[in-house]
């Protein structure tokens, strides 16, 4: 079983790409065989899943995978598989319960879309992809899941086509997070060039076994492949599709924006982490560097603009920027498992809070303002209770919550980071907005009156749509037993370690700090809105800040005004120069050849001119003989001939 | 030299000029004719592909007029197989209104194919340039009914006479330099001192007519007008047989004949050669087709730009150099070949439905003909360069082609170049595909809506293409072994 399992992992992607295959074949109308065959194919990956996880447990270090070729190319042959272990299993079992959990929801949130079985088709091949990306033992294979990734988020995040501005955002967000990913696939090239392979354990032969060889280059290596990772997981500057991207139905924020995509990125970065600290003095590189300040201004800055916003999933959407900012920081600062942990824990309760989001915007009839929702905790008691879980796991409120061990595991990494402590100081100030925005969101949506007249028929969700959330909940509080200091089993897991039970660390100084922290954001927030109306209370104080915030810092506004810009102009002016400049350069050039011509009539040599008058001449009596076609711009196009091989002349004769 | 040899090792080039005789000949007497001379035409390539899988290993006839190697027969394959897909566009495309002189054209068009791929000899090269120059420019101008196709053909016709006056010229000065056109002999005289001015105007002027054939910028002009104004079968012709022919020879050309002039087109380490010519090509041509795409609203205009910008990309293996850069730029070509005739088909399609291949009316064109959507999206991504369709494996081979190339990363601009062009050209490709899945179509008019009849043999290609390039991409290994191995 052990060996067959660790043979045949490439099972539990392959489950939800076929099932995706299958349900496009049945055609439009069978929904009941689609969502069959989608939740089939997703309980059957997470059999395989937690087959495979069975054997990680056993021994330390466990580490299997097994290696093909894929083609020959030349001398050279390329080779591809897939990898066993820890990191890879838990990844692969939290995506596949987290996944199932939102396939059912969705069952009830999507029931009266009419294009209910491709929804389910996309949910399949998206979940498929990902778990792709987390088997893949070559950066390669690991490549091409990913852009499938990218293109399934594209077509989830669009699947509303009627609405533009989902069609924008699902185009914005693939095409922002090309952008890492050229520098992403330039770091593959590079990495080829200086490893010669691409697989990552190959028997002591793979690129993650052989830093040393990459010599200085692995910082470089290293940078571009972060690119990659910067772009899938939000990170500033490349953050600006996500927000937008809650233009997808509720279900597809869960799972892009919780357990899946933007985890992919953090995932890569502890995936290559060898390349990342090759060569490290004291635990610190040059990229580990860029990691932790990136992630440091990328945490920080989603949760201010996060306190600032007014869309229920847009709240949700900068909380998992800051809170992925957060876990690259603490891969940046050496706690790879602190890191992982956070991002498994983070999973299952922000899929949690997307799915409450998804059922209080069921329930008031796609409402999504906070400040026209309010007192929906008697409405909706079971969405209420499941959201407040999550936000007290989001909050990071210690002791009974994943996401409050988890975060303290992060803080407890980045406090010891020798290289500076601003990084902590300023995770600590995170610590109250995030504790403090959600609650405000919790405010808002559940407590006082109602505010607008929408709720009144607000009604809680079928229990298709709160059994997943029950799951959820339970889980983000259950997973803490694997989290604490006394018994980090999870940590050990993922690090190869045996696990030591000591009930001394249960207490640590260092959670008084958090409790404090918390406890104000949480303070405070409550009775900054304990009377809220439709009037933000933070707009009526500091108006210019809130504004500022409100407006996400006008990022988006500044690529516009300045990145894009400049590729349309840059667009608009090849296009023009390609009907019309050419024109004025020919008739230039064409006189500067004939003077030319003219002055050295006579001389033997002339290679050059000749050509150049003789095309301008030639050119004009063309010229006259296409008068009568309506574009007659030949003439200029053959002038552009000799333009362009005068052009090479100057450029060879300068190399000389 | 037995006469009877040349027929032997000349049988693919002779069973195609019998044929385009043959469907010739039927055209004249019943110049309606559809099916007939379609039939036979396709027949015919396949007896030529069958013959050319025949011919020996090595031969060589007339001082390198006429080389068999494993490369020349697989490249006469891979031409034959293009003018063979073809073939179902032409026939089913009814604004061709004399399908056999136009099935005719095609062949001999073809043959220029198999007369460039199969000659290492300068001059021969130039017959098969001229041979198949001439079958285009009539195939682009053969919709008599339509004033933009009898303009693409002129504007082609024009601006391909004039790019291989200075081609032929180019050709004087390196014969007159080295005293021979045969390219192994033109090696031996190159290698043996330094190189002369003039043999350097010759080199420089030999390549124009190349960058001409492949659409290299600023050597484009003709492609937006030619692709956009011709007949849609011809479009597609142009584009990929064409295409591949030209870079075969190309390659040959640079690194059999010119192979001591190379140069070196790194980054500050710059020498003379044709290697950094080509380089300043494939740059010009990737920043000016991706950017001119962005801003096209007719579909074939765009796929000329971005075939501008594919040809930049495809040079790079050949700047690159050695076994692996033309590989990998013999394997792109031939990859993008087929992803374009297959994106001209449902161009085709729509424009026989529709009756025009502008933005809007591809609108809605995903209700209207799922399948042929599906397709399109598989070869836009695959232009794309998006994993795992071949598009991906294609620049893969390239770019690692070319960042290993030239020592200390040379080319590692040229990379950037290609690798910011082909993420600027993503955002066109989806901006044709938003159309297709997006756009509502604008109201029908009553009266409008025409007939689906004929369309399922255009179809049936189409979604063999596009399967082509998902098993490619699946597979690479399949096309790229065979390609490597014929690479001497």
């Amino acid at each position: 079983m052990t060996d067959w399992i660790t043979r045949n992992v490439w099972l539990v992607p392959a489950t939800p790409i076929v099932a995706a295959l299958l349900i496009l074949g049945f055609g439009k109308h069978a929904r009941r065989a689609a969502t069959g065959v989608a939740i089939l194919g997703q309980i059957a990956a997470l059999i395989v899943s937690t087959c495979a996880f069975v054997p990680t447990l056993h021994s330390h270090e466990f580490r299997a995978f097994e290696n093909f070729t894929w083609f020959t190319f030349g001398e050279q042959s390329l080779r591809i598989g897939f990898v066993l272990d820890p990191l890879a299993a838990a990844m692969m079992v939290m995506i596949t319960l987290v996944g199932l959990c939102i396939f059912v929801f969705s069952l009830g949130y999507m029931a009266d879309d009419k294009n209910f079985s491709r929804f389910f088709a996309y949910l399949s091949f998206f979940s498929g992809a990902m778990l792709g990306v987390v088997v893949a033992n070559s950066l390669l294979l690991l490549f091409v899941f990913w852009e499938l990734v990218g293109l399934a988020s594209y077509l989830l995040i669009g699947f509303w086509i009627e609405r533009p501005s989902a069609a924008a955002a699902a185009k914005k967000a693939f095409i922002t997070t090309r952008i890492g990913d050229m520098g992403f696939f330039l770091g593959i090239l590079w990495l080829y060039h200086q490893s010669g392979t691409l697989l990552f354990y190959d028997g002591g032969h793979g690129c993650l076994e052989n830093v040393a060889l990459l010599g200085a280059s692995s910082t470089f290596i290293a940078l571009l492949i972060f690119c990659g990772a910067a772009g899938k997981s939000g990170q500033f500057p490349l953050h600006v599709w996500l927000p937008d991207a809650m233009e997808g139905p509720t279900p597809v924020s869960a799972l892009i924006h919780a357990a899946t995509m933007v985890a992919a990125g953090v995932f890569l970065v502890a995936r290559v982490y060898p390349i990342f600290s090759a060569g490290a003095v004291n635990g610190v590189t040059s990229s580990l560097i860029v990691v932790v300040w990136i992630g440091v201004v990328t945490g920080l800055m989603a949760a201010l603009i996060a306190v600032a916003q007014s869309d229920i999933k847009r709240i949700l959407a900068y909380s998992t920027v800051s809170q992925l900012g957060l876990m690259m920081v603490s891969l940046g600062v050496g706690g790879v498992a602190a890191g992982i942990m956070h991002l498994l824990a983070h999973g299952f309760f922000k899929a949690l809070l997307f799915l409450g989001a998804g059922s209080v915007i069921h329930g008031l009839h796609h409402e999504q303002d906070i400040r026209k929702m309010g007192g929906l905790r008697k409405l909706m008691p079971v969405t209420f209770a499941t959201y407040a879980v999550g936000m007290l796991a989001l909050s990071g409120v210690p002791f009974f919550f994943s996401g409050g061990w988890t975060k303290e595991e992060v803080l407890h990494a980045t406090s010891h980071w020798p290289s500076s402590h601003v990084p902590y100081f300023l995770l600590l100030l995170g610590v109250v907005l995030t504790a403090l925005y959600m609650t405000r969101q919790v405010m808002y949506v559940f407590f006082g009156s109602s505010r607008a007249g929408s709720d009144h028929h607000a009604h809680e969700s079928p229990s298709v749509m709160t059994v997943p959330l029950i799951i959820l909940a339970l889980c983000a509080i259950g997973l803490s037993i694997f989290l604490t200091p006394a018994w980090p089993w999870l940590e050990s897991y993922l690090l190869g370690h045996e696990a030591h039970i000591d009930a001394h660390l249960l207490l640590q100084p260092m959670i008084l700090v958090s409790l404090v922290l918390v406890g104000a954001g949480i303070g405070l927030g409550f009775w900054l809105y304990r009377r809220a109306g439709e009037v933000d209370p933070l707009q009526q104080k500091v108006p210019a800040v809130y504004r500022f915030l409100e407006n996400k810092m006008w990022i988006d506004e500044i690529y516009e005004h300045t990145i894009l810009a400049l590729a349309a102009f840059a667009s608009r002016v090849s296009d023009w120069m390609d009907r019309y400049i050419w024109d004025g350069l020919v008739r230039v050039i064409g006189g500067i050849g004939q003077i030319f011509g003219a002055l050295t009539k006579g001389a033997d040599e002339g290679v050059i001119n000749a050509g150049v008058d003789e095309t301008t001449v030639g050119a004009r009596g063309v010229g006259r003989a296409m008068s009568r076609l309506h574009s007659g711009q030949i003439q200029i196009y053959l002038g552009v001939i000799a333009l362009g091989m005068l052009a090479l002349f100057l450029f060879y004769a300068w190399l000389t | 030299m037995s006469y009877l040899n040349l027929l032997k090792l000349g049988a693919p080039e002779a069973i195609v000029v019998l044929i385009a005789l043959a469907v010739l000949t039927i055209g004249l007497t019943n110049d309606r004719a559809r099916g007939l001379p379609g039939v036979v035409a396709a027949f015919g390539i396949l007896i030529a592909i069958w013959t050319t899988a025949r011919l020996p290993q090595q031969a060589s006839l007339f001082g390198g007029m006429l080389v068999i190697s494993p490369l020349n027969s697989l490249f006469k394959m891979i031409c034959l197989g293009l003018a063979f897909v073809t073939v179902p566009l032409a026939v089913s495309e009814k604004s061709l209104r004399n399908p056999g002189e136009y099935l005719a054209m095609l062949l001999l068009g073809t043959l220029g194919l198999l007369l460039l791929v199969g000659s290492e000899e300068l001059l021969m090269i130039f017959i098969g340039l001229e041979l198949l120059g001439l079958s285009l420019y009539v195939m682009a101008a053969f919709d008599k009914t339509d004033v933009r196709s009898a303009e693409a053909g002129l504007k082609y016709y024009l601006f391909g006479s004039t790019a291989s006056a200075f081609t032929l010229f180019g050709i004087s000065l390196v014969y007159g330099m080295s005293g021979t056109t045969s390219l192994a002999l033109i090696t031996l005289k190159l290698g043996m001192g330094p190189i002369q001015p003039l043999m350097a105007v010759g080199i420089v002027m030999t390549l124009i007519g190349f960058a001409f054939k492949i659409a290299a910028a600023p050597f484009h002009l003709w492609a937006p007008d030619a692709y956009q104004g011709a007949p849609v079968p011809s479009s597609a012709f142009i584009a990929s047989g064409s295409k591949v022919a030209a870079f075969v020879v190309l390659g040959k050309i640079v690194l059999i004949g010119f192979a001591p002039a190379h140069g070196n087109a790194g980054w500050h380490m710059m020498q003379p050669g044709w290697s950094p010519i080509l380089a300043a090509l494939a740059a010009f041509s990737i920043l000016l087709g991706n950017f001119v795409a962005l801003a096209q609203t007719n579909v074939r205009r765009l796929l000329a730009y971005s075939a501008v910008a594919h040809a930049g990309y495809t040079l790079l293996g050949l700047v690159a150099g050695g076994r692996d850069g033309f590989s990998a730029t013999l394997f792109y070509t031939t990859i993008y070949a087929i992803t374009l005739i297959g994106a001209f088909g449902v161009v085709g399609m729509v424009k026989r439905e529709t009756g025009g291949d502008d933005f809007q009316n591809f609108a809605g064109l995903a209700s209207r003909r799922p399948l042929a959507a599906g397709c399109m999206a598989i070869f836009m991504l695959s232009l794309a360069g998006l994993p795992p369709l071949a598009g991906f494996f294609g620049k893969f081979y390239l770019f690692s082609a070319a960042f290993r190339s030239g020592g200390n990363h040379g080319l590692l601009w040229l990379v950037v170049l290609a690798l910011f062009g082909s993420f600027v050209s993503l955002y066109y490709y989806l901006s044709v595909l938003k159309v297709i899945f997006v756009d509502q179509p604008p109201a029908a008019e009553p009266g409008q809506g025409r007939t689906a009849a004929g369309q399922f043999l255009p179809l049936a290609t189409i979604v063999i293409l596009a399967a082509a390039i998902l098993i490619l991409g699946v597979l690479p290994g399949t096309l790229a072994a065979v390609i490597t191995k014929s690479v001497p």
